[in-house]
């Protein structure tokens, strides 16, 4: 006996089923979220709490000294502000890596995930959310357009196309390396994680990689490619010379991060051992 | 002979353990020096399921039923051996495969932990694409036969272990899945619960002719359920054929059990059926146990004699369960008899 083989979809009609189930994801997650109100509110003022504070360090140290080896007040802050909106869009999906090895592994929630006919990494992400990253994309948007009109910068249809497409494939960058180390899990049973301490290399990508030595810069560009989160796209807009150019390598640095992580993520999925039971 | 729906052949299965020093200082050694072992939980397993069979799967704890089942439903990836239902590849062929099985782990749901029943399978709808026409209708039978309804709109967690079940059951079945595989389904239930899920997935059986493969410890499912049993011990199949037939191989031992008015000494029940081939025990006070083979002895003559001869209060006759049969499978494979009988062509 034979099970009938599905017929392949159109491109189109997979793209519009998988935001249907995405959608519907999404719409029992804000349904179980609204079930503990004051967790989105507290969540909310806290993400914005941190980053006012970092802004007033930042507006506080540009009061003493104008420029920081060779960059001026706005240009900072227009780095800064691009660095939030890709960590926004990454912080809102992201949820479930961290707590992947514990709850899908260990627990072996896994298993669900396997039994459903949808992609297993959509499923995983889709699980879970962290709307208080829609902060950090808000402030980040206002923050560049405050800085940008503050340098009068000018502002060409190229250039929004440029901002559509980094943004999100900046977003790749970050979800590229902690998928990646997510996926050693599937290998390691590591509790404690890697993640946590590259978590906080992400702070080194806000501000312009020139001030750092030259060990930190290759790090942040080869290794743990956070300088392509915010100071290369960025350099589209402020940089100067070689830097512009370089600044379009943004979608590809961001698509090949993302595509190594997803074929170890595969890898790892074939490796997958349940639980005892 | 038509095809069979589901095929085996010399499924293997290994686990990587690692075996932990004790203490602190253990911990570090194996950190730098892990000392890794191989286990073969499931080894060289072949069997032919044809459409529409209800096979019960048993074994002990760690015999391997979980890791056959996990692979058939394609969570886990074989270390050798080939698997094809339909044609399908479990584990290769995932996401068009898994469209037309249904799965339930005793132990775990399959349902979101936090969202009210109703909402995870508004949620299996989208994601299995079922028709608004099917839904109803699924959803229809399901409260019919398992009474969904009334608990529709809590959240899973906070539903009993009985009505959690029947969720995890219609939620398996709600996109009309052709095999269904069973976990220990009626594991943690009460008699009432146990006998609701049976009798469901008997209709259910009759209903839609699904393919059911199902892993118990209680052997009453496998009884009121399955015609075929396959036996698994270490990893290896030491039976697989009907469950008359297993019945049959055991020769039908019987147990009496005879309660008495007062005390009498074994040697006088002994004495009472003298020259019949029966073995007495003693359980508990007032109660003997008498067991003897249905083809040596009839149970007729074996009371007679003793109503004749002893003062005797009640009298119950067991058919053997399948429990004790199972162990004397386990023991003849241990003493090295071949317990195997192959369903036709499976060891070809």
């Amino acid at each position: 006996m034979q099970l009938e083989q599905r017929r392949q979809r159109t491109l189109a009609a997979s793209i519009r089923w998988q935001m249907g189930i995405f959608g519907a994801y999404f719409a029992q997650f804000i349904k179980t979220r609204l079930a503990y109100r004051m967790d989105f509110f507290v969540d909310t003022f806290g993400v914005m709490v941190s980053i006012i504070i970092q802004l007033a360090v930042l507006t506080t140290l540009f009061g003493k000294v104008t420029a920081l080896q060779g960059w001026t007040f706005e240009q900072v802050l227009f780095i800064y502000g691009f660095s939030l909106v890709p960590l926004g869009i990454f912080n809102i999906i992201s949820v479930n890596l961290y707590q992947f090895a514990d709850r899908y592994l260990i627990q072996g929630k896994f298993d669900r995930v396997l039994l459903r006919p949808v992609n297993t990494l959509a499923q995983v992400l889709c699980e879970s959310f962290n709307v208080s990253g829609l902060n950090e994309i808000v402030l980040g948007t206002a923050i560049v357009i405050w800085s940008g009109m503050r340098m009068q910068l000018e502002v060409g249809a190229l250039d929004v196309l440029a901002v559509l497409v980094m943004g999100p494939t900046a977003a790749l960058v970050y979800l590229g390396v902690f998928l990646g180390i997510t996926s050693i899990s599937f290998w390691i049973e590591d509790k404690m994680g890697i993640a946590p301490p590259v978590y906080n290399v992400i702070r080194f990508s806000r501000y312009p990689l020139t001030i750092y030595s030259l060990p930190v810069r290759v790090l942040l560009t080869f290794v743990l490619p956070f300088a392509w989160v915010a100071f290369y796209p960025a350099s589209w807009f402020i940089g100067e010379g070689n830097l512009h150019s370089v600044a379009a390598l943004t979608p590809l640095v961001g698509l090949v991060v993302f595509s190594g992580a997803v074929l170890l993520w595969r890898r790892g999925v074939a490796n997958y051992t349940s639980t005892g039971s | 002979m038509s095809e069979p729906l589901i095929r085996v052949r010399d499924l293997t299965r290994d686990y990587r353990l690692m075996d932990k020093r004790e203490g602190v200082m253990g911990g570090f050694v194996d950190l730098l020096r892990p000392r890794w072992r191989t286990l073969r939980a499931v080894e060289d397993v072949c069997f032919d399921i044809d459409p529409g069979e209800m096979v019960g799967y048993i074994g002990a704890n760690g015999a391997g039923k979980s890791t056959t089942i996990k692979m058939l439903t394609g969570i886990l990836t074989p270390t050798g051996g080939q698997v094809t239902v339909g044609g399908m590849v479990p584990w290769k062929q995932r996401r068009q495969y898994t469209r037309h099985i249904g799965a339930v782990f005793g132990q775990r749901t399959q349902l979101w932990w936090d969202l009210a029943v109703v909402e995870s399978f508004r949620l299996l709808q989208k994601i299995y694409e079922v028709d608004d026409a099917t839904y109803t209708r699924q959803m229809e039978i399901f409260d019919d036969l398992l009474g969904v309804n009334e608990f529709l709109h809590q959240p899973v967690r906070k539903l009993s272990l009985g009505q959690r079940m029947r969720c995890d059951l219609a939620a398996a079945l709600l996109h009309r899945p052709r095999i269904l595989f069973l976990d220990e389904p009626t594991i943690g239930l009460d008699v009432v619960a146990k006998e609701n899920v049976r009798l469901f997935l008997k209709e259910i059986r009759d209903r839609d002719g699904v393919t059911v493969i199902l892993t118990t410890h209680d052997l009453g499912d496998i009884e009121q359920l399955c015609d075929r049993v396959i036996i698994i011990d270490k990893g290896r199949v030491h039976y697989d054929g009907e469950l008359d037939d297993l019945r049959q191989r055991t020769g039908h031992r019987v147990r009496l059990t005879v309660d008495l008015r007062e005390p009498t000494t074994v040697a006088a029940l002994e004495a009472a059926v003298s020259g019949l081939p029966v073995t007495w025990d003693q359980e508990e006070g007032l109660r003997h146990v008498a067991e003897f083979r249905r083809q040596d002895v009839a149970g007729a003559e074996v009371i007679k004699r003793l109503v004749n001869a002893c003062p005797v209060s009640d009298l119950r006759l067991a058919e053997p369960d399948i429990e004790e049969i199972v162990r004397e499978i386990y023991r003849d494979a241990k003493n090295g008899a071949t317990a195997v009988s192959t369903n036709d062509g499976a060891a070809s």
